[in-house]
């Protein structure tokens, strides 16, 4: 038997197929409710926050202090962390390992899925929110900061979920304990926390202060998005060295 | 190509303390070969590691020459039938072989998912999602991704789990119709009498290790050969016992109550061939033969520890 050449697929159209797939995956009923839960919350706040007497500093609150503390990071694990979390757990995940294709391009079809459903699952509704306080710096501060925020936050989560189990409560103590918590301590620890970048950028659109947000405007950007780089990176390199079941 | 396909070198893969493959050395060439043993053996873990799935502990595999973890020249000739019952539940079965075929480079997926489709005697219009399939249906989906590329390796990983007889026949056929056109096909199974219609070359896996490689029928005549525990039954157990001893067919026996003689064999074919000859001429009613250890457990255990 002669030997053919071996066939490839191209780098296009394996990371359409991936992304197809775990874009699909991502449609679950609890996952949707729980995101429109923290979306109706955000609305309601924004709204509450539209009516006060000092709309733009209520508004920098609401986004600052439950937007960017609560639904970019609670609602990108819940999307990040199953990515590929729930592939590796039901074991379908070798479907895409055992082709002839680098896993990066998993890794990087599965964040660009994962951010496919966050950005209007969380940013959209941030600022749906920011728009009923009525003040345009919120709008533009929160556009920017979520986006961010989501870009950085999918990626750190789709790598937790891909290497721990129960990434759910893994990921609920780090924004919790760690960016909710000790991160809050001081301006130091605070460079640990992406909430601490999302939070700046806020505050430079809106010229409202929030504690520990004084990174700079580009540096707030630079470092969640590689952050989120470097997490993907993290992630294709498990997928390359971990056994799969 | 002449040589081995599959080529498996003092493989051991341990989790923790757990030793699930321990010092296991063989070759594969084109053909079917059957990966036999019992439950727990090692057997998915062998696949496993020889899909690239997971690295051996220690020793190497080497699939087609190349490291099937890291080269992704020979992950693109491996077809792959996992053990794991789950797909992407959410296709239908056209799209899930379509994305197997897009994942391997198929110039034409779409038209290959149908045909591989067709060969397991799937429906490939079926507009059902596979979440909804039997298991009998998920396993001939999982067949069809794995040869929608026409690969020259297949690992099968207990594929004919849950299908019914005409199916069954219909993959085996199937899996010897891929066999004789070269491509080198594993199977792994724990079933001895669905081993024996795969052919000829078998290898047997238990408690890790490797236990036999080679033809299937003198694996088979070993397995029958080896010392063996019978318990007989008859009207006159002493003088039956009394026979047996003079044939030199046991090594060993005991007398129980009602007519009951449990004997040791080394050779159990002579003795299935004595026992009914030495009833008859003794005058003997035989009302029992029943082997006692006859299981395909202490058939493997047999085989990786004679004494």
């Amino acid at each position: 038997m002669s030997a053919p050449t071996p066939l490839r697929p191209g780098l296009a159209s394996a990371f359409t197929a991936v992304y197809s797939v775990l874009l699909r995956s991502q449609v679950k009923t609890g996952r949707l409710l729980g995101l429109g839960a923290l979306a109706v919350v955000a609305l309601l706040l924004g709204a509450v926050a539209g009516t006060g007497d000092d709309p733009l500093g209520d508004g920098n609150q609401v986004i600052g202090g439950f937007g960017l503390a609560v639904v970019v990071p609670v609602g990108a694990l819940l999307i990040a962390a199953s990515t590929l979390g729930d592939l590796a757990e039901d074991r379908t995940l070798l479907y895409f390992t055992m082709r002839p294709m680098p896993r990066w391009v998993i890794a990087v079809a599965a964040w660009f899925a994962a951010l496919t459903v966050t950005i209007p699952a969380v940013a959209v509704p941030l600022v749906f929110s920011s728009l009923l306080t009525g003040q345009g710096a919120v709008v533009a501060g929160s556009t920017l900061s979520a986006l961010v925020g989501v870009i950085a936050y999918c990626g750190l989560f789709l790598w937790l979920g891909l290497v721990v189990s129960r990434a759910l409560i893994w990921g609920l103590a780090y924004i919790l304990i760690w960016e909710g918590f000790v991160a809050s301590a001081g301006a130091g620890l605070a460079r640990l926390a992406i909430r601490s970048y999302t939070r700046s950028l806020l505050t430079w659109q809106t010229d409202v202060e929030l504690t520990l947000a004084d990174r700079s405007p580009f540096w707030s950007v630079v470092i969640p998005i590689a952050v989120g780089a470097v997490a993907v990176a993290l992630t294709a390199r498990s997928l390359g060295r971990r056994d799969i079941d | 190509m002449s040589g081995p396909m599959v080529e498996v070198d003092s493989v051991s893969k341990w989790f923790g303390d757990l030793v699930a493959v321990s010092d296991v050395s063989f070759t594969v060439g084109p053909g079917v070969t059957a990966l036999l043993g019992p439950n727990g053996a090692g057997k998915s873990t062998l696949l496993r590691l020889l899909t690239g799935q997971a690295t051996p502990s220690s020793g190497s595999v080497r699939v087609l020459g190349g490291d099937p973890r890291a080269d992704e020249a020979v992950r693109a000739q491996v077809g792959v039938l996992p053990q794991q019952e789950q797909l992407f539940e959410h296709l239908r079965a056209e799209r899930f072989v379509e994305i197997a075929a897009i994942l391997q480079g198929v110039p034409d997926p779409l038209d290959a998912a149908r045909r591989a489709l067709a060969q397991v005697e799937m429906d490939p219009d079926d507009t059902r999602r596979v979440q909804t399939y039997s298991k009998g249906m998920r396993q001939r989906v999982k067949l069809a991704q794995a040869i929608v590329h026409e690969p020259r390796v297949v690992f099968l990983d207990e594929p004919l789990t849950g299908l019914d007889p005409r199916q069954r026949a219909h993959l085996v056929d199937l899996m010897h119709g891929l066999g004789a056109r070269g491509v080198c096909v594993l199977v792994s199974s724990h079933v001895l009498e669905e081993v024996e219609r795969f052919g000829s070359d078998i290898v047997v896996i238990a408690q890790g290790r490797l236990a036999a490689q080679g033809d299937f029928h003198g694996i088979r005549a070993l397995m029958d050969d080896r010392p063996m525990r019978v318990r007989l039954r008859s009207d006159q157990p002493s003088k039956l016992a009394g026979g047996l001893l003079d044939q030199g067919v046991v090594v060993g026996l005991q007398l129980g109550d009602d007519g009951e003689v449990v004997i040791d064999t080394e050779d159990a074919g002579a003795f299935a061939r004595t026992v009914a000859v030495v009833a008859r001429e003794r005058d003997v009613r035989l009302d029992e033969v029943v082997p006692l250890d006859d299981d395909l457990e202490s058939v493997f255990r047999y085989l990786v520890d004679p004494r």
